[in-house]
């Protein structure tokens, strides 16, 4: 059986530096894989070492069982959306959706109006770039990646110039879209929040390797190691090899025996989703905690209580 | 109106408007002397003197086609240079931007006289290609310039969408490079028109007399002392990058995605 996208020993040099290092994975057809880690750890080469853009200094890349490492970024089914939406500001909305399928020769003029229908800019087809907003313009661009019709489209943080309304809205247009028209996507962000909403599996990037990658539920049942259980948040981490769920710490003292205690200093109460959250660090653990609070506590002084049987040890769905 | 419009107003009528229009107004009328009372005398004697002239023709003639050629290799050479310089990052890159700069450091006289030994061994001397050739010195540098720094203001990102959504590099440059360089196809077009018309020493050395351009029968004419031939000269010498421009609008109209400049965008 052949996956839509096989990634074997990818890896990718600069001078010295080592950007992915034996990247592997693999992709079903019309599942989306959101890749999250922290601001340039190199999420952005791998998807420009997808597109064709850069070639790997090792490993292979195929589609569909055939090799393309090697292929021409322009002859291979796979579109790119920026981070900018880059639209080409000569061509009126309906031209730069059309582009890409123009120059295939599979100019369709059913498909680029039901993209403009889908995408809600028939009203402004005849519109040049800079007459619509942000939001539009980002938009456009995804239209004119899905009117080549393309196997796979990667998205390279496509809403991080957006205001976080938008944002919010453009997401889930995004993720309907991709569901509806069943397309393979690769989705790159640093938000956890976003990435979860965009993809069916979560892949953590970090050190140019994944630290894991599973279904978003399974990744916070189960981090693979601390930085997972770090960078998604939701957990204590008592050390390296040990970390206990947040919701099982509390404030309060607890009335078993095995009881370990840590001294903290809330900083600051923060209200999130009609919830008071504390942000409390812990000096002996060197770590900042975010945990739902009730509003009454006092001072400055806390203390965070956890159950020894409450701690568990990493390496839940490592790869 | 606002002030700052009234002055570039101003200023464009009093140095280029108006002597302009001296200059046509002069070419159409016998010789005028400041205060020596005589009135407008309007007549064609000048372009009569002009056309006839045996020469012009011919000189006209091999101004156009060196004109072109320079004009047309500077784009070639000027946008794969300006590309690679903005697009690609290897060592030794400033010296290179240097040396691509260095002809119009050196006096073009030194180069053109030693050019001319390897334009006689080559067999290019008193021909139109070597003259071409000789031409690209002076406009070259500028060429090269003018396209780099218009291929990093698209940015490299804008250049790599088309190949993703599959743009052949000669798609590419036509759909989006050019149609978004247009204003420096229009400066390198004047820039390097304009250059190559007035060059006078190169053209002599390397056409040898054969290739007779504009410059060297605006010489000759300068005998004369009759300023209404002159500026008949002058307004005929400026025809030519004139039409040249239009020709190479003409050109850009073509380019895919062009609007007609009077058809409203939407």
């Amino acid at each position: 059986m052949n996956h839509t996208l096989d990634v074997q020993h990818l890896s990718k040099q600069f001078n010295h530096d080592l950007i992915l290092s034996d990247l592997a994975f693999q992709l079903e057809k019309g599942e989306i894989l959101s890749i999250v880690g922290p601001s340039g750890s190199g999420k952005t080469t791998l998807l420009r070492i997808l597109a064709g853009l850069e070639t790997p200094s090792q490993g292979s890349i195929h589609m569909y069982g055939e090799e393309i490492t090697f292929q021409k970024a322009n002859q291979r089914d796979i579109s790119l959306v920026f981070q900018q939406p880059l639209l080409f500001p000569h061509m009126t909305v309906q031209e730069n959706i059309a582009y890409g399928a123009k120059l295939a020769g599979k100019k369709n003029k059913n498909k680029t109006s039901d993209l403009l229908k889908a995408t809600g800019l028939d009203r402004f087809k005849n519109y040049f770039p800079s007459e619509i907003s942000g939001g539009q313009q980002q938009r456009v661009a995804l239209a004119r990646a899905m009117a080549t019709e393309p196997e796979i489209i990667l998205f390279d943080e496509p809403f991080s110039s957006l205001d976080p309304k938008l944002r919010h809205q453009i997401r889930y247009w995004v993720r309907d879209f991709l569901v509806d028209q069943s397309i393979t996507g690769v989705f790159v962000t640093h938000d956890t929040e976003e990435a979860m909403i965009m993809g069916d599996r979560l892949a953590l990037f970090h050190e140019g390797s994944f630290q894991q990658i599973d279904e978003a539920e399974v990744i916070h049942k189960h981090p693979a190691n601390s930085f997972v259980a770090d960078f998604l948040g939701g957990h204590l981490i008592v050390d390296e090899q040990h970390y206990v769920p947040l919701k099982e710490c509390s404030l309060e003292p607890f009335n078993e025996q095995e009881v370990r205690s840590y001294h903290g200093l809330l900083q600051h109460i923060t209200f999130q989703n009609g919830q008071a959250v504390g942000h409390i660090f812990l000096k002996d653990l060197d770590h900042q905690v975010s945990l739902p609070i009730h509003e009454h506590v006092s001072g400055e002084e806390v203390t965070l209580y956890i159950k020894e049987s409450s701690i568990r040890t990493f390496g839940g769905s490592a790869l | 109106m606002n002030v700052k419009k009234l002055i570039f107003i101003l200023v464009a009528l009093l140095l280029f408007v108006m002597p302009v229009l001296l200059l046509l107004l002069q070419s159409f009328s016998s010789p005028w002397r400041f205060q020596s009372g005589e009135s407008f005398h309007f007549q064609l004697t000048s372009f009569q003197v002009l056309w006839p002239a045996s020469n012009l023709w011919e000189a006209t003639f091999w101004s156009v086609v060196v004109g072109a050629g320079v004009l047309l290799l500077n784009m070639v050479v000027g946008i794969a240079a300006g590309k690679a310089l903005s697009t690609l990052s290897f060592k030794g890159k400033p010296l290179l931007e240097v040396l691509f700069l260095s002809p119009v450091l050196i006096p073009v006289l030194a180069v053109a006289m030693g050019l001319h030994l390897f334009m006689i061994q080559a067999g290019l001397a008193d021909t139109v290609l070597g003259v071409i050739l000789i031409h690209l010195v002076p406009t070259i540098p500028y060429s090269i310039r003018i396209f780099h720094n218009s291929y990093a203001q698209l940015g490299n990102r804008m250049l790599e969408q088309p190949i993703v959504l599959g743009a052949a590099p000669l798609q590419q440059l036509f759909t989006v490079e050019l149609p978004l360089m247009k204003p420096a196809i229009r400066s390198v077009t004047f820039l390097t028109i304009v250059i190559s018309l007035s060059q006078y020493a190169i053209t002599s050395i390397i056409g040898g007399g054969r290739i007779v351009t504009l410059p060297m029968i605006f010489f000759p004419f300068l005998d004369t002392a009759n300023t209404s031939v002159m500026a008949a000269f002058a307004v005929w010498f400026a025809m030519i990058p004139l039409a040249m421009y239009i020709i190479v609008e003409g050109l850009l109209l073509l380019l895919p995605y062009s609007r007609m400049p009077w058809r409203n965008t939407r």
